[in-house]
């Protein structure tokens, strides 16, 4: 069931780029759209777009490179471990669970490192690999996104990032411990 | 927010690293100044042609516990070393620090003025009984302000790593911006959006139904899901274009951008294919095993992300930065 699904996803996931081509741009030849005038007119913004990005993208990671490079994230991993146990957290996992927001890069040498350590198929293990697979880069998305359009004030998109990252490292935690501890 | 957590994140970051660098130095954690006995193993005598002793240094891991405390080494230390005479007499060694290193001296070879190769003066150097050993006494080469240097790294590296990534993406955002465009032209983004219509309405009640802004969300949403990420990004770039057309404050996000945004950090993914890739790497008898509780906790985390968001924009601080214009 669980193969079905996967090769079913799998073969949607490489199908679904060279279908949307074919449609969109047939779909364009149909209703007699002028396509290749109008595909450079659109692709002319995605220098713009990308260019715009820039200041925020540097603010945000140099913010992220100092916190990372500091060591800060181990005294806190250190702190929060005890908390942690209480809900059946390993402190290992830990690690991950403040890294993922911050730095995809990062996140993924931690998963990769406790996989190392511990062995995939562990419980630390499925949990983290879960942990990395319930949630995104919420601090990169946020820069990204909102400096594409040159957002400043980015109101409730702070808190709402962290409550749905909470909300899915408790959830990985929990079913990762209901399902294979 | 956005402001003090950014502002947490370098001062925090500074401010330990500072801190952790006092406690290196206070309790002198790299050793700096004070000697350290070797055994030297001599592969290659001084000859007429050249000045320099060539051989290993070895020493025990105990003995190197002892002298950099615990977990400095793990195993028994034997480091390729050249030892260099000049023309006053001073001997210096020179280690070109690899993979085989103690885990203290790879540490300290990342800080060092040249990377990847660490130097200690000589003290004392005295050929034993045997022909091809010496013992030596050695001073290294003081290691000082690790963590601070390793800061000032970090931030010039992420300013140009973030300058890379954005560059990266033009390519793919003129692909897909023009793909875009030629189906909003065709009239097919008004079809999709029409389509999902009673889903949307729900989702992004502020949006106006036929407005293209919610076609580009839609197909962003199912390019993560399907784990595409070259389209995902250029397609959620080009929504937040839209959104920000219905924006009446230019800089200030509006509900459904960050309703937008919550659905996108949530990350609902239908198969996670990195972790998956690297689960299989290391070795896992079920690499895929992960599908089930990944679905799970990224769902719980997108479903919570959307309440949040509908819930705080109620919040009165967070409504009057939306209405201060109007009222």
């Amino acid at each position: 069931m669980a193969d079905l699904f996967r090769a079913l996803i799998n073969t949607l996931a490489v199908a679904a780029i060279p279908l949307l081509f074919i449609v969109f741009l047939g779909w364009g030849i149909l209703k007699k759209v002028k396509v290749y005038e109008v595909f450079v007119e659109g692709a002319k913004e995605g220098f713009t777009t990308a260019v715009r990005i820039i200041p925020y993208l540097v603010a945000m990671l140099v913010a992220i490179g100092i916190f990372r490079a500091s060591g800060a994230l181990e005294l806190l991993t250190r702190l929060l471990a005890p908390v942690t146990a209480l809900i059946g957290m390993p402190s290992e996992t830990l690690a991950m669970a403040l890294m993922r927001p911050l730095s995809g890069s990062g996140s993924l040498g931690v998963m990769t490192e406790l996989m190392k350590v511990h062995g995939p198929d562990s419980l630390i293990g499925i949990m983290v690999s879960t942990m990395y697979g319930s949630s995104e880069t919420t601090f990169y998305v946020l820069a990204v996104y909102f400096g594409s359009v040159g957002i400043r004030d980015t109101r409730h998109a702070v808190p709402v990032g962290i409550i749905a990252d909470v909300a899915g490292m408790l959830a990985a935690v929990w079913v990762v411990n209901l399902l294979f501890r | 927010m956005l402001n003090y957590i950014w502002i947490s994140l370098v001062i925090v970051g500074i401010l330990v690293a500072a801190g952790s660098d006092i406690a290196d130095e206070a309790g002198n954690t790299y050793r700096n100044g004070i000697p350290l006995d070797v055994r030297f193993e001599v592969a290659k005598h001084p000859s007429h042609l050249r000045s320099t002793w060539e051989g290993t240094i070895v020493l025990s891991a105990d003995d190197f516990n002892a002298f950099y405390g615990p977990g400095a080494a793990d195993s028994a230390v034997r480091q390729p070393a050249i030892i260099s005479v000049d023309a006053s007499g001073r001997s210096t060694v020179l280690m070109a620090i690899g993979e085989s290193s103690p885990f203290r001296w790879r540490e300290m070879a990342r800080h060092a003025a040249e990377r990847d190769r660490l130097t200690a003066s000589v003290a004392a150097m005295k050929l034993s009984g045997e022909e091809n050993a010496a013992s030596v006494r050695m001073v290294m080469e003081p290691v000082r302000f690790v963590k601070l240097k390793a800061v000032t790294a970090a931030a010039l590296d992420y300013a140009a790593t973030a300058v890379n990534i954005s560059i990266g993406l033009i390519g793919v955002m003129a692909l897909w911006l023009g793909v875009m465009k030629v189906a909003e032209e065709a009239g097919l983004l008004k079809i999709i959006t029409r389509l999902l219509a009673p889903l949307t309405r729900r989702l992004f009640p502020d949006v106006p139904q036929d407005h293209p802004a919610l076609a580009a969300m839609i197909m962003n949403i199912a390019a993560n899901m399907l784990g595409l990420n070259n389209a995902a990004t250029p397609m959620g770039l080009k929504a937040m274009e839209e959104l920000n057309r219905l924006n009446p404050r230019v800089g200030t996000a509006t509900n459904a951008m960050v309703t937008f945004l919550a659905i996108n950090t949530g990350g609902l993914v239908l198969i996670p294919a990195t972790a998956i890739a690297v689960r299989a790497a290391a070795g896992s008898a079920n690499p895929g095993i992960i599908i089930g509780t990944s679905i799970i906790g990224s769902g719980c985390a997108t479903i919570a992300g959307i309440a949040a968001s509908r819930i705080l924009q109620r919040l009165p601080r967070y409504r009057r930065q939306v209405e201060a214009d109007n009222g």
